[in-house]
């Protein structure tokens, strides 16, 4: 019967305290609980608190900080890639038609794959950091 | 080269889509059942017993995804292994996996509509740029161009974000699946 109670605590602290990541385009947000309800949206501007939020997990912590290490400039090394891109073309089609120079071509090609492993660096880093945060509320 | 940069980039920022968010090798594992359920009444020590052994089942089958360049690792355990990868096209049966779990069931079903709906529509996007691309590189003066590049553009866009909001499906079927971990 103890044990019975302390499963049936287990389950309502994993419920109500539980994460997830709930993404959608432009945005990702960390949802708590069965309620859904959003505990952090994760920014590109300022450093997006994921650490703080999973203190009570030392394991969950240390995969946070790699997420937050690599989160934000994996979006802005991409966005800078295209950016270049972007401004070659815009300088090449002012006045004379001239095809963008190969240099930046590959420039661009560099930055939104450096940017693009960072990111994926930092979303795997998020998955386990919320992983060992719920793992840890069944203890 | 102009049409060929186009088409990485379009590469590149639907792996970024993607990423934000998680080749069928597995099979289901129900989620283990505790002794302690069935132990009747228990002492103190079983107490501590039964939520070491939720604990351990947590740590053992738990399932979270882990995103791998537009596709998503299904991972158990905290170390491993890969028990399935979903993404672009993949068949892996996501709802097989989480059946024991009838709610966890729900979502993965949801998921895979969605990936597959954003899968076909963001493909069908991209290739309607491609030719817009093509056509425009050839004879500029062609209605056409804008129109299949905006279309393919829109398409590319719906089909991103179905992805993504089949992703929140994902991560909703394993959270339910690991949530039932110690019934």
């Amino acid at each position: 019967m103890a044990s019975t109670i302390e499963i049936e605590a287990q389950e309502r602290t994993y419920d109500e305290a539980a994460l997830r990541v709930d993404g959608g385009l432009g945005r990702l947000r960390i949802v708590r609980g069965i309620s859904d309800s959003v505990v952090l949206t994760v920014g590109i501007i300022r450093p997006a608190g994921v650490a703080e939020l999973v203190a009570p997990s030392p394991n969950a912590v240390a995969q946070a900080k790699l997420f937050e290490a690599n989160y934000r400039q994996g979006i802005w090394t991409a966005a800078l890639g295209v950016a270049v891109w972007g401004w070659a073309f815009a300088i090449n089609h002012i006045g004379v038609n001239q095809p963008v120079p190969l240099g930046i071509t590959f420039t661009t090609l560099a930055l939104v794959t450096y940017g693009a492993i960072r990111l994926d660096t930092a979303t795997r880093a998020l998955s386990r950091a919320i992983w060992w945060y719920n793992r840890d509320l069944k203890k | 080269m102009k049409s060929i940069f186009f088409l990485a980039l379009l590469v590149s920022a639907s792996f970024s889509g993607v990423s934000a968010q998680a080749q069928a090798s597995g099979h289901p594992a129900p989620p283990v059942a505790t002794t302690a359920t069935s132990n009747g009444p228990a002492a103190p020590a079983s107490r501590v017993q039964s939520a070491a052994d939720s604990a351990r089942a947590y740590s053992t089958q738990a399932l979270r995804f882990e995103s791998s360049w537009g596709s998503a690792n299904i991972v158990r355990g905290a170390e491993g292994p890969v028990v399935g990868t979903v993404g672009w096209f993949r068949d892996f049966d996501v709802a097989k996996l989480v059946e024991s779990s009838p709610k966890a069931v729900v979502e993965a079903r949801d998921f895979q509509s969605k990936n597959f709906r954003g899968s076909l529509v963001s493909s069908i996007g991209a290739a309607t740029v491609a030719i817009g691309i093509v056509v425009s590189a050839n004879s500029s003066n062609n209605a056409a161009s804008p129109i299949l590049i905006i279309g393919g553009a829109g398409a590319i866009g719906w089909g991103l974000q179905h992805i993504n909001s089949g992703y929140a499906a994902l991560s909703k079927a394993l959270w339910w699946y690991n949530r039932d971990l110690a019934h």
